[in-house]
């Protein structure tokens, strides 16, 4: 728990008198009297170790002079950094780190940036030093991160970030004293999380990016700050640029919801726009092959092609999907554009892939489309229960949260994940569990019931609860009962005590935040676990705590815009229900134009009524459901049947190779507008480059097909359409620093515990059926990796070098059993099909699982059978039954 | 027959005697534990300690039942001991005598100690090379645990006090009392910054003592001959005890003795070291290790205590006295040990890190008679902008040979450095252009 203490202390620096919380540093205290004291080593972010001795001040009646980084003030203090001693001290510390300093900065990348040429500048530094430098020979550090050790002022900044930070602890020092040289810890390359977080704090060039070496000088480049599309958490980034060329990404000035940290896709990833494979013209289908064609001629045959099949066919021969990594202007657009100037519901966008379980649960319980918790609230909470998150790999910097939470606030960790404990190059969350259940992904749903059924038993139900909502909670003890210890236990493998010690530490936090990641969304069954997850936070009181709640984790940068936009089949914006008459009447009020009646298709039965030839066209944003789908259902043979598929993408994906019309559009980095992440927090995106050829933003290309079927959505910039977001959608108001959580609805839940709970309670509080693992096979998932996002990052040449190909994750007990070592090739088959690739032995898997990144798993999906949620029309594919032979 | 009743080498000098249970009980060993533990309170054994007057032997004198009574008194759960066995002072060898020849002595001390703060758990923080010592240690300790003396339930009280053996990995900053912690912890060693103190936030951040060997090994007299005793030995009342000297260099008879606080270099040296070595006259020594200042012929009749060695401008330090006849010469002395500090600086803070490779770099010059005047006054320069801004105290004793040598014998350096302008020898521009 943080100790918020309002306690103040009052002090002078150099005379100015300032009053701060107890426990501030005499260093920050300085810089809120406006006085930079000069120094190395210290990092808002890290633990002092005052090793530097740049920052040394004068404290009244103290002999020495003190490290102001280390040195807490307290009540009456007297500082003074301005006097000749503690000039000189700055002076000499100066000269000493610039004693072995090559004294190369003309080729440095930090030149112009850094903080020993500043703090030599300031002193107008000098050195006497006349003897022979250290020269540290050159040694190959990694493929994306270079060191020059002879520039390191051994500050120790990196490998403490790296440590306290990322939980990663990759470098280290290595040799004594003026020897001392950082080095990824073993000795082999740096093999790491590649957050670039120890280039981003080196405070001189010893550590720089090798995807920018040589290219700029810092006064050259241009900066936009943006937002990341890698992921769900939105990372603020501030994109560098030459002549429209992407040179660097950082995130310098410690903003955003990150606070100045990344992750590899973020940092080393930026490069997937600029590849060289970019759509840059619009494409149209003569004769069988996509040829170049001029944006008029496209919109034209767009136009033209729609017009026919609406007249033929109706509306309801139409279909749209788009993609999750959107702004929200393109998503509201797209959505504006299917149901007005088309006519029809049937839309969808990649928030169906696992992210509406979440959405639609917390709207059923607590009536909110959002997380009632921010970031923040992960920092300070007290208890915090992680399942089937993945969260170094899917969602990295909230995970550094949940990281500061535990190491920084000693928040109690919870984990239900389908991790082991390990020690690996990259972090692992469980590492810091205090009590950790490790489960097969098919199973997280049996854990979340043994914890319900923990707290139910174990008598922590709240009473207030309990007294409001008799029948409800008598349903749930009802349902739990049913469910046998020993069944669980088959099950999960987890015992009875276990589940009774979670609930235990759950119904002790007063701050409990509740994490649902995406491999539980994705999963069967994920809407009625994140139901239960719910239940559990009703049921132990917590749910309408402050500090507390339930915090599904969205995959995509945009997946959260794409709900609260209505950019799917069944809400409107604001994440209205299309069924409900008030919304549609407000809707209509504001869009002047009445709203179609028929109930849209979501994704898959937009492909099946495509493959049935009830949908005769396809819009398709972004997305690419030929490549993402398994191939059960069948995406490549019913969109090869429309008559019209029309694709807005960055490359020719596969779905977009089978499109009649494919218009190039521009990437996050060349457009404005707002992504809004996990959070539900809407943040501003700005362009870095000009679009790429010819490429425009996708909202431009809607308009411009609205203007030609004679229905124009005109809007001159993607701010007309955000204003007009703003006036039909609460929350998109001010663009604020950080989130303001929305709270539950008490009528909401009060809808939900006396009826709302009951349609479905029966399966939610069954166990899921229990895979009977076959000698010879294990069970495949697919996972985020932290190199990759979707397909897109892909591209980047970064990210390609640290993660080129699809490998297999599995534990070293299973491939002892498979004689199998790293780097082996590997067969996996089921009655699917089979699938070839290269094993990686890793302590992290647990026994019987194996893992396949998703984003080159395409191949591999045809191993995957696809359940669909009755309820939130989720596709889920995550997981498979397969044999593993060698491959020779 | 020595002139002063000897304590902590006593058990040793009887001809025969192999430092076993048996024996160190014979002697009179364990006794001191018996009559306490479980018995006296613990806050009375610190009383005690500190009514004895007895200052830390590792190097910086300080009171040690006073540095017990800094622990906080209400903080619960685990508070450690760790023993400062890493003895790698320049001339300084008598924790490995104390260690090899009386283990029990030790131990009982320890388990004395750890009675009276509380701690469970003690470490040995043993010197990488001594490896000796840290079998016979470890011998040691499973005999007195198979007594009673060390374990779960000492002598049946109930009380548990486990002493381990930690060996060092060879670096000299590990005897630094934070850098033997975070070593201790399996981290790099070096040292932390302070505050805060170990005696609150020491071993994994707990309420923790360190105490050097020679230190501890005392308890078990202080206890079983009682505080005022001890008290009255030596100079009194600020420098309480014998002292195990280890003289080294010149002399005809080095060695560890104990003596008296109190008793001058003169006697120390020719008296009970034998003299010089060739009888030539004395011309420098250090008083205690190598990071203590240099003194002079004229401070032989220096009282060996902390304050007269302090008034003479040095330090009684780690009780190591390195003698140097006539014909030394001084500045090759004083950078015979800079490359040691050179060698052993562990890189943490900046001026002693860069500090360090500099001096040594200048020193090496000079004494190749390729020195120029001016380097005499950045030496200055350079050790004043090191003493006092460094992390540990490591800083200070870097610098205390060349400012002491350059203090008594600055002649020294002139001469080489005329010798070298003499030479006529074309100057090379330095390597590096000033700028
Ligand atoms: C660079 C450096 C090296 C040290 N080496 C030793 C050592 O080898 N043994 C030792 O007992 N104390 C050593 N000390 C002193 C310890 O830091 C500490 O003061 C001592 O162990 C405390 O024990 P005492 O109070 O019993 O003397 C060293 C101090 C410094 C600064
Ligand atoms: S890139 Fe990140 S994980 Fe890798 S060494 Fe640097 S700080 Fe550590
Ligand atoms: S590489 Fe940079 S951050 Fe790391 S120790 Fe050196 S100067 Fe400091
Ligand atoms: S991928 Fe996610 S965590 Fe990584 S930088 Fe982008 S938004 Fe942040
Ligand atoms: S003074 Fe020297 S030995 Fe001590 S911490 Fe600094 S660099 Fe290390
Ligand atoms: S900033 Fe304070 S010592 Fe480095």
């Amino acid at each position: 728990m943080a100790n918020q203490t309002t306690e103040t202390v009052r002090l002078m620096i150099d005379g100015i008198s300032i009053s701060v919380p107890k426990g501030t540093l005499v260093i920050e205290a300085a810089r809120q009297a406006g006085v930079m004291i000069p120094h190395f080593c210290y990092h808002p972010k890290l633990k002092p170790d005052a090793n530097c001795r740049m920052c040394l001040v004068e404290i009244e009646r103290v002999r020495k002079l003190q490290t102001s980084c280390s040195t807490v003030a307290t009540e009456g203090m007297a500082v003074r950094t301005a006097t000749t001693v503690v000039n000189d001290a700055h002076k000499s510390v100066l000269e000493f780190i610039l004693a072995n300093h090559p004294l190369d900065c003309p080729v440095c990348d930090q030149g112009g940036r850094c903080d020993l040429q500043d703090f030599s500048h300031q002193y107008t530094a000098t050195s006497r030093f006349a003897e022979t430098k250290r020269i540290f020979q050159k040694e190959y550090f990694s493929p994306l991160i270079e060191t020059q050790m002879n520039r390191c002022v051994q500050c120790l900044r990196c490998v403490r970030y790296c440590d306290e930070v990322m939980d990663v602890k990759a470098l280290a020092p290595i040799g004594r004293g003026t020897m001392t040289e950082i080095k990824s810890f073993g000795n082999h390359p740096l093999d790491c999380e590649f957050c670039g977080g120890c280039v981003q704090i080196c405070p001189v060039g010893a550590i720089t990016s090798r995807l920018s070496m040589y290219e700029y000088r810092p006064w050259m480049l241009k900066r936009a700050d943006t937002i990341c599309t890698f992921c769900g958490d939105g990372c603020q980034i501030t994109v560098q640029t030459k002549d429209q060329e992407l040179i660097e990404v950082n995130s310098a000035h410690s903003g955003g919801r990150n606070n100045g940290d990344l992750c590899a896709r973020g940092y080393f990833g930026f490069h997937a726009a600029s590849h060289p494979d970019r759509v840059t013209h619009p494409l149209i289908r003569r004769n069988g092959t996509l040829v170049e064609a001029t944006w008029e001629e496209a919109l034209l045959f767009v136009a033209e092609q729609t017009n026919r099949i609406k007249q033929a066919h109706g509306p309801q021969a139409f279909g749209g999907l788009i993609s999750g990594r959107c702004t929200n202007e393109e998503l509201y657009l797209f959505q504006k554009f299917m149901r007005l100037t088309i006519g029809t519901n049937n839309l969808d966008s990649s928030a169906r892939y696992g992210h509406v379980n979440g959405v639609q649960a917390m709207r059923r319980v607590q009536g909110t489309h959002r997380w009632t918790v921010t970031f923040e609230d992960i920092v300070q909470a007290d208890v915090l229960l992680l399942v089937g998150t993945n969260i170094t790999e899917a969602n990295p910097i909230t995970g550094l949260k949940v990281k500061e939470a535990v190491k920084k606030q000693e928040a109690t960790l919870l984990t239900i994940e389908a991790l082991q404990p390990a020690v690996g190059t990259i972090s692992n969350i469980t590492n810091l569990s205090k009590q950790h259940l490790c489960v097969a992904p098919s199973q997280f749903g049996a854990a979340v019931l043994g914890l319900l059924k923990a707290v139910i038993e174990g008598d922590h139900v709240d009473p207030g609860i309990r007294q409001r909502a008799s029948d409800y909670v008598s349903a749930l003890s009802h349902a739990v009962r049913q469910i046998a210890w020993e069944d669980l236990a088959v099950s999960t493998g987890i015992s009875s005590d276990s589940f009774a010690q979670m609930a235990a530490s759950v119904v002790r936090g007063r701050r409990v935040v509740v994490l649902a990641g995406q491999i539980l969304l994705r999963s069967q069954g994920g809407y009625g676990m994140c139901l239960n997850l719910l239940d559990l936070l009703l049921l132990s009181g917590k749910l309408t705590s402050p500090g507390c709640g339930f915090a599904p984790l969205a995959e995509e940068n945009n997946d959260q815009g794409a709900v609260e936009m209505g950019a799917v089949a069944e809400l409107l914006p604001g994440a209205l229900d299309l069924t409900d008459q008030d919304s549609r009447d407000r809707m209509a009020r504001a869009w002047k134009e009445e709203l179609p009646l028929v109930p849209g298709g979501t994704l898959i039965e937009m492909v099946d009524r495509a493959s049935a030839g009830i949908i005769k066209s396809l819009f398709v944003v972004g997305e690419n459901p030929v490549g993402s789908l398994p191939s059960q259902i069948r995406a490549k043979e019913a969109l090869s049947k429309l008559d019209l598929l029309v694709c807005q993408e960055l490359f020719l994906t596969e779905t977009a190779a089978l499109a009649h019309v494919v218009l190039p559009a521009a990437s996050a980095m060349e457009k404005a507008g707002t992504f809004t992440n996990t959070e539900g927090h809407a943040q501003a995106v700005r362009p870095a480059i000009d679009p790429v050829g010819d490429s425009r933003p996708d909202w431009e290309i809607l308009s411009a097909f609205s203007v030609f079927l004679g229905a124009p959505l005109e809007y001159g910039e993607a701010k007309e359409i955000l204003k007009e977001i703003r006036s039909v959608i609460p929350g998109y108001g001010s663009l604020g620093p950080s989130p303001i959580a929305p709270t539950a609805d008490p009528s909401a839940i009060d809808r939900y515990v006396t009826e709302g709970y009951r349609h479905d309670v029966a399966i939610r509080y069954t166990l899921p059926p229990r895979a009977v693992r076959q000698e010879g096979t294990v069970q495949l998932g697919l996972v985020q990796s932290l190199f990759h996002s979707g397909k897109f990052s892909t591209h980047s040449k970064g990210l390609l070098q640290i993660e080129p190909s699809a490998f297999l994750q599995m534990n070293p007990v299973d491939a002892a059993r498979f004689a199998l070592g790293s780097g082996d090739r590997v067969r996996l088959s089921n009655n699917r099909g089979q699938f070839i690739t290269t094993v990686k032995v890793l302590e992290r898997v647990p026994e019987g699982l194996a893992w396949l990144p998703d984003h080159f798993a395409q191949e591999a999906l045809r191993l995957f059978d696809c359940v669909i949620d009755p309820d939130t029309k989720v596709p889920s594919f995550r997981t498979a039954t397969v044999s593993v032979l060698k491959a020779t | 027959m020595p002139k002063y009743e000897l304590i902590l080498l006593k058990n040793m000098m009887q001809p025969g005697y192999t430092g076993s249970l048996q024996e160190y009980e014979r002697a009179g060993g364990y006794q001191a534990l018996r009559k306490v533990v479980g018995k006296v309170p613990p806050t009375e054994v610190t009383m005690a300690v500190m009514k004895s007057g007895l200052r830390g032997r590792g190097g910086a004198g300080f009171p040690t039942g006073v540095k017990w009574g800094f622990l906080p008194k209400d903080y619960q759960g685990p508070r450690y001991l760790c023993c400062n066995a890493d003895e790698s002072e320049p001339g300084t060898f008598k924790d490995r005598q104390l260690m090899e020849r009386d283990p029990h002595q030790l131990l009982e001390g320890i388990v004395l100690a750890c009675y009276a703060i509380g701690a469970e758990s003690a470490y040995i923080y043993i010197r990488g090379e001594l490896v000796l010592a840290a079998k016979i240690l470890e011998q040691a300790i499973a005999e007195a645990q198979a007594a009673g003396y060390i374990g779960a339930n000492i002598l049946g009280t109930g009380i548990t006090a486990n002493v381990w053996v930690h060996r060092g990995a060879g670096a000299y900053i590990c005897g630094e009392e934070t850098a033997l912690l975070e070593s201790l912890e399996g981290k790099r060693g070096l040292p932390r910054f302070k505050p805060p103190f170990p005696a609150t936030n020491g071993l994994y951040n707990k309420p923790t003592v360190v105490n050097n060997v020679e230190t501890l090994a005392n308890l078990p007299h202080i206890i079983g001959r009682g505080p005022e005793w001890f008290a009255s030995i030596g100079s009194p009342p600020k420098s309480t005890g014998t002292r195990v000297f280890c003289v080294s260099g010149h002399v005809k008879r080095p060695g560890n003795y104990e003596v008296p606080m109190g008793v001058t270099f003169r006697e120390l040296i020719y008296e009970h070291a034998g003299g010089m070595r060739s009888d030539k006259p004395l011309k420098a020594f250090i008083p205690g290790g190598a990071s203590a200042p240099f003194l002079t012929s004229d401070h032989l009749d220096v009282k060996l205590d902390f304050e007269s060695v302090a008034a003479a401008g040095s330090m009684l330090g780690s009780g190591g006295v390195t003698v140097m006849e006539e014909g030394t010469p001084m500045v090759w002395a004083a950078l015979r040990l800079m490359e040691f500090f050179y060698h052993e600086s562990c890189g943490k803070c900046s001026p002693c890190r860069e500090g360090s490779s500099w001096l040594v770099q200048t020193m090496r010059r000079i004494v190749a008679k390729r020195g120029q005047m001016e380097d005499l006054e950045t030496l200055v320069d350079l050790c004043k902008n090191i003493e006092g801004r460094t992390v540990c105290a490591f800083g200070e004793a870097e610098v205390a040979p060349i400012m002491s040598t350059l203090k008594y014998w600055r002649s020294e350096y002139v001469t080489l450095i005329q010798e070298a302008e003499a030479a006529n020898l074309i100057r090379l521009e330095p390597t590096v252009a000033r700028h």
